[in-house]
């Protein structure tokens, strides 16, 4: 049995579904992330975590202890919130040290452990401000201090980094995971960011319309994406529209897609992340068993150390995403674009 | 029968207009300020409009004020351009008025009305503004629910009446009444003490459920909340037929107040000639006549004939005229604080 | 660009203010340097003898300790009721929400005479209340809740009601939901929530409603004339019966101004404190 098991969740707000159905379990000291874009139900599940909105349906149960009915403040739940919710009229040291008074520690362990938890997010000069005179990146802190110092069994946050900027944002997420593996914390985040997603945590929840699509590993849900939701989410992918040919085989562009003969009936898109695929001169002699599509470069779009390449066929366009540095076809030249045959996913165009 | 009594007024109107005719015919409009409601509408449709009739080139603006107080502000605070010309107060405030040098005198030459009042109705004015209406202190009852009804004043008292009076302390005018009255009642006179009038209302105080009624007592009256209330006469009588006889009047056999309002010329009138073809008329036979028979304030002129069964509910006729109190409102208004203070500190604090 | 431009907005507002508030009030300060003669007429003049009358009338200190109490008490009562109301309108997601903002603070648009009938209706000796306490058997013989103290009070708190729950609702500024989720995350029981979050966040708005109230009380007569019987006398009503029923307006004026200077000092307090608390 898992340390945190959610099973058949469900809330409904009036007549609108937020979760429908969700069911998860995570490890002791393992760090999830809740993906998905706004609306898909991550922070209600969240909220149901914290005690802070009850589920309608569905169990909550941590290390084997059923806590569905348990109100908010018996939960134990480190809760970082997306606006960080310090209290505005009290000390930086007091926001800390709020969750130990109402724990009934003692004032002098009380002291102490504050000063380890403000030690730890760097902010050990600073107890004595106030919240409005911190930084952004500062409040995020004392946030996650006064939500670790209460030892708690989970560590949730939500969307807590939304409202850095990008640098300090890339910072806070490597102290965050740091933290998180050091302490071996319990965490489940939710995000809509795929990038900290993939960064901070061991496995993916994908989330769409209330349900969870897809967990597993980052590596997994790249690569081994379970629909076609989970394909398009996480990472850019080429999404191409595939046609049955007369041997039960697909094609792209009127070229056939070797090496799935065994795809189920009814239409089929391709979908090829741009980095896996590769240009290659029209002249240039491709092996049968590798697929293939043909076209014109319409152009080269550089974004840094890789080079976006649109390429214009019969069927559409495919973006192909390769390293810099090396040259790029001119626009109008005409190229092939290839790829390995692992790298082909295939979803059928009904399930969606 | 309307037409007729419009008949009656428009001719009475004529009978004044000769010696005023004889003149140069004033013209133009004079704005008068008076009570509002009840007192508006008919002196509207008493005074006002016939007076128009025999003086079509004048036109009368009615401006509603509100208590005698607040048309005195009115009259104060337009003192370098007076827009009102002439006034309806209680003689309390027009007295006022008059110190202030808000009003001018008026001659019987410019209002020969003037010669046919009551000397007292003259004199109360002095050379100023006279007075235009008698209106005394009744008390009004529930006659549904009063059995057997009220007889005199010392019936106030009564054990069934305990928890359901309505009595208007002063400074209010009426309490100021009220307070001769019941001084009479207990063999004293107010010109020199009221002592036993305190004592008395002393003992009624904690049978009182208010002393300032709002909106009027009639209305509480009417809602059941009081039995019994101070009121005027006019209003009373009005309410009395309004009520189909429930509201039950009183004028106590133990002698009533008059309450006079002064008709009053503001100093500075910018169509004076026009103003006073306007008191003049107030004044007369005709107005006095028509105003008193329909709502019951008893006239200031002598000479005025009165429908027998209207002059009945007034305090015109001489046997009711002989039981009611002298009052120089001059006099009281100089020891009004005191009273008051009596009443707050003697007579409601005894709850 | 745009602050230098606020002052010129302002402008009309000064002009109104000016007009309707400033100039009357230099009139009323003026009219309290007149004296009043014996029947009742103003003296031009420029004596302090109506100010003597005033201070030397120990009634003057009586009807001070009347309003201060009126208005605490009146106050409290309706601080009492508007902060439940306010807090659940703060925060309720009803879609209803407006429809009940608008219901709590409806009684400001009823007149003063509706009113009265209203709280016959309610508090008169034949009312609801004393009907149900009678069925209930607590009472035998009605309680006196009207035309005096206690009707007064009552209905100066709800007239002052819709108020103190508009004030409340624009002090709750810093009232965050999320504050209080957070405490409740932090082990705070919903009392303790209330204790340590909600009520500290919402004291400037409190002290802001409270300071509101206050001075809508001192300032009321219409209640007290109306549901005082007569009994209850105050500086607002004694201001308004020297003014309306004596015209003694030397007199008003200078007790209008003593009030003045006591709601000035009251309300200068109360920022003071206000600001103090919302630091």
């Amino acid at each position: 049995m898992a340390y945190l098991e959610l099973t058949g969740l469900e809330k409904r707000y009036r007549d609108a579904v937020a979760v429908a159905d969700v069911t998860l379990a995570v490890e002791k000291g393992e760090s999830v992330a809740l993906l998905g874009p706004s609306g898909c139900g991550k922070t209600t599940t969240l909220r149901m975590l914290a005690g802070l909105a009850a589920p309608d349906r569905g169990r909550i149960a941590v290390d084997g202890t059923d806590i569905t009915d348990l109100p908010a403040h018996r939960r134990n739940m480190g809760y970082v919130f997306q606006s960080y919710a310090l209290f505005p009229h009290m000390s930086v040291a007091r926001n800390v040290t709020f969750g130990l008074e109402e724990r009934g520690v003692a004032a002098k362990e009380r002291a102490a452990r504050a000063a380890d938890a403000l030690e730890m997010v760097r902010l050990k000069e600073l107890g004595h401000r106030r919240p409005r005179e911190l930084s952004g990146g500062q409040q995020q802190r004392v946030a996650l201090a006064r939500a670790l110092v209460i030892r708690p069994s989970v560590l949730l946050l939500d969307e807590s980094l939304s409202n850095l900027d990008a640098k300090l944002r890339q910072t806070m997420r490597r102290e965050i995971r740091d933290l998180q593996r050091t302490l071996a914390i319990t965490t489940l985040f939710v995000t809509h960011d795929q990038v900290e997603a993939l960064a901070m945590c061991d496995r993916i929840a994908v989330m769409n319309h209330g349900r969870i699509e897809q967990v597993g590993t980052p590596a997994d849900v790249y690569e081994r994406p379970a629909t076609r939701f989970v394909a398009g989410f996480v990472g850019s992918v080429n999404v191409l529209p595939a046609t049955r040919d007369g041997q039960g085989g697909l094609a792209v562009w009127g070229m056939p897609i070797p090496g799935i003969a065994s795809f189920a009936q009814g239409d089929a898109d391709v979908f090829v992340r741009p980095q896996r695929m590769r240009l290659v001169a029209a002249s240039e002699n491709v092996a049968p068993d590798v697929p293939r599509l043909k076209g014109k470069v319409a152009q080269s779009i550089f974004i840094g150390d890789q080079v976006e390449t649109v390429v214009s066929g019969e069927g559409g366009q495919v973006t192909v995403q390769s390293l810099s540095g090396a040259p790029t076809p001119q626009a109008g030249t005409e190229v092939q674009v290839v790829w390995k045959v692992e790298d082909t996913l295939i979803f059928s165009r009904e399930a969606s | 029968m309307l037409r007729r009594r419009q008949f009656l007024q428009l001719g009475g109107a004529m009978l004044a207009m000769p010696s005023l005719a004889r003149a140069q015919a004033p013209r133009g409009q004079i704005t008068l300020m008076a009570y509002t409601g009840i007192f508006q509408d008919n002196y509207m449709a008493t005074v006002v409009e016939p007076f128009q009739k025999a003086f079509p080139d004048i036109k009368v603006n009615y401006a509603p004020g509100g208590t005698s107080a607040a048309m005195l502000g009115n009259i104060r605070a337009q003192k370098a351009d007076p827009q009102v010309d002439v006034v309806i107060m209680d003689v309390t405030t027009s007295s006022i008025g008059n110190a202030e040098g808000l009003f001018d005198k008026i001659t019987p030459t410019e209002a020969p009305s003037l010669n046919e009042l009551y000397s007292e109705a003259r004199a109360v004015g002095g050379d100023f503004g006279p007075a235009v209406t008698y209106d005394h202190l009744v008390i009004i009852y529930d006659t549904q629910t009063v059995k057997p009804p009220l007889a005199k004043l010392a019936d106030l008292w009564r054990e069934d009446l305990k928890g359901f009076l309505s009595i208007s302390a002063p400074p209010n005018i009426q309490g100021l009444a009220l307070t001769c009255m019941v001084e009479k009642m207990e063999g004293g006179d107010h010109r020199s003490s009221i002592n036993k009038a305190v004592k008395k209302l002393r003992e009624l105080s904690p049978g009182v459920k208010t002393f300032e009624p709002n909106p009027d007592g009639a209305t509480l009256l009417l809602n059941g909340v009081v039995k019994v209330a101070t009121g005027w006469n006019a209003r009373s009588q009005l309410y009395h037929d309004e009520s189909k006889g429930r509201i039950g009047v009183l004028l106590p056999p133990e002698g009533s107040v008059f309450q006079i309002n002064t008709i009053n010329l503001t100093a500075g009138s910018k169509n004076k000639a026009a103003a006073a073809a306007f008191v003049n008329y107030a004044l007369s036979q005709a107005a006095q006549k028509a105003f008193t028979e329909r709502l019951y304030y008893a006239p200031t002129n002598a000479k005025a004939q009165i429908e027998p069964k209207a002059l009945a509910r007034t305090a015109a006729t001489p046997e009711t005229r002989a039981r009611m109190i002298p009052v120089d409102w001059m006099e009281i208004v100089k020891i009004r604080d005191q009273w008051n203070n009596r009443w707050r500190r003697e007579i409601i604090a005894a709850n | 660009m745009t602050s230098a431009r606020w002052p010129l907005l302002a402008i009309p507002a000064a002009l109104l203010l000016a007009v309707i508030y400033v100039w009357p009030s230099l009139d009323l300060f003026r009219t309290a340097f007149n004296e009043t003669g014996a029947t009742g007429a103003m003296i031009e003049a420029f004596s302090l003898k109506v100010w003597r009358d005033l201070l030397a009338d120990p009634f003057t200190y009586e009807l001070t300790v009347n309003s201060l109490w009126l208005s605490v008490t009146a106050t409290s009562i309706a601080l009492c009721v508007a902060y439940p109301i306010a807090l659940f309108l703060f925060r309720t997601d009803t879609r209803f929400r407006g429809l009940l903002a608008v219901m709590a603070i409806m009684p400001m648009l009823v007149s003063g005479v509706v009113r009265i009938f209203g709280w016959l209706t309610i508090l008169g000796d034949q009312g609801m209340v004393n009907s149900a306490a009678r069925w209930l058997g607590l009472i035998s013989t009605p309680m006196r809740l009207l035309f005096n103290w206690t009707g007064v009070t009552i209905g100066l708190a709800e007239s002052i009601l819709p108020y103190m729950i508009l004030a409340l609702l624009a002090g709750f500024g810093r009232l965050d939901r999320a504050l209080e989720e957070a405490a409740r995350s932090l082990g705070a029981s919903p009392l303790r929530t209330f204790v340590r979050v909600t009520l500290p966040l919402s004291l400037p708005a409190i002290v802001l409603a409270a300071g509101l109230g206050f001075v809508l009380s001192m300032s009321a007569y219409i209640t007290p004339k109306l549901l005082g019987g007569g009994r209850v006398f105050v500086l607002a009503t004694e201001i308004f019966e020297q003014a309306t029923t004596n015209a003694n307006w030397p007199m008003a004026s200078a007790m209008a101004l003593y009030t003045l200077v006591l709601m000035l000092a009251f309300l200068g307090l109360s920022s003071v404190l206000s600001r103090r608390l919302a630091q």
